[in-house]
């Protein structure tokens, strides 16, 4: 897949885990790269910029194994930029979809 | 290329401080350790995290440009405008076509309306002076060959000058503010070509 394209999509799909649950950075991270091959380490500039835009909170936890766990949590603006996003980028993905049904039908 | 988590955070560390306060390079070095110390208790090595995680570089490229770009949004200069254009271009080489070639031109252009302009704001009322001195024939040189006519003019050179000025000030208002949002956008979507995906 281009690699322009997947850092534009990170930001959504960054969101749209932490719309199901709070996770922790290593969490999150292996959440997305077990999906998509990126540099894992972008993920966190990522998320700094997602937090000074208010989209998303951090607070810390105790782990099992002893040190606090800094978790992320969508703010409310957070949950209104995932729902936009998320919309916007079904409605893409099903007209690009479309077209190349169309394509594939009219080529058989 | 890292192996381990010392040569990672060591990398971050070196190519951020004093780009960045040291309170935000502390919570980002954080970041990391943490990422390092939850990756080991599922027992993977550093090696893997290193190889998994990319260039030290790269993310430190990322997180100063996002720096910058938010200090120059806070604190409008030219200065801090430039930081950010400067930061953005290591970003991609793409950068040089699409951020640096229109900032130099907008800058070029954007000053030489204010020459223009300040330069009829200095020449106009010397203009207008001499064109009253010779309506009033006092004047020793014959500047205008028609003095009345330089009244009007200088007038409007003038005018003209100052209008310019003040438009001046407010496009470059609001290219800062477009270029920052450029600035913005270019930082999530503009990434490496190859290679560190």
């Amino acid at each position: 897949m281009n690699v322009q394209f997947k850092k534009g999509v990170l930001e959504i799909c960054v969101l749209s885990v932490l719309a199901r649950r709070d996770c922790y950075g290593y969490e999150l991270v292996g959440e997305i790269s077990k999906r998509i091959d990126i540099s894992e380490g972008t993920i966190y500039p990522l998320l700094r910029r997602l937090r000074d835009e208010g989209l998303v909170t951090t607070y810390l936890q105790e782990s099992e194994g002893g040190a606090p766990r800094k978790y992320y949590r969508l703010t409310g603006t957070g949950r209104d930029r995932e729902r936009e996003l998320r919309d916007e980028w079904m409605q893409f993905a099903t007209s690009v979809n479309a077209i190349l049904a169309e394509v594939t039908h009219d080529a058989e | 290329m890292t192996q381990n988590e010392q040569d990672y955070i060591g990398s971050l560390k070196s190519a951020l401080s004093g780009t960045i306060p040291d309170e935000e390079l502390q919570d980002i070095l954080s970041d990391y350790t943490e990422h390092f110390r939850a990756g080991r208790e599922e027992g993977r090595t550093d090696e893997d995290l290193c190889r998994a995680l990319g260039s030290p570089m790269d993310v430190a490229q990322e997180i100063r440009a996002s720096w910058m770009v938010s200090r120059a949004e806070k604190n409008r200069s030219c200065r801090n405008i430039w930081r950010a254009v400067l930061a953005t271009i290591g970003l991609g080489l793409l950068n040089l076509i699409v951020v640096l070639v229109p900032f130099i031109l907008l800058t070029l252009v954007l000053l030489i309306i204010l020459v223009v302009g300040a330069v009829c704001i200095v020449f106009g009322p010397v203009a207008f002076v001499l064109a009253l001195l010779q309506t009033a024939g006092i004047s020793f040189i014959n500047f205008w060959l028609w003095p009345v006519a330089g009244v009007f003019f200088s007038i409007g050179i003038t005018s003209l000058g100052l209008l310019l000025v003040i438009g001046d000030y407010y496009l470059a208002r609001f290219f800062y503010h477009l270029g920052i949002r450029w600035l913005k956008w270019n930082i999530r979507m503009i990434r490496k070509a190859e290679g560190t995906a």
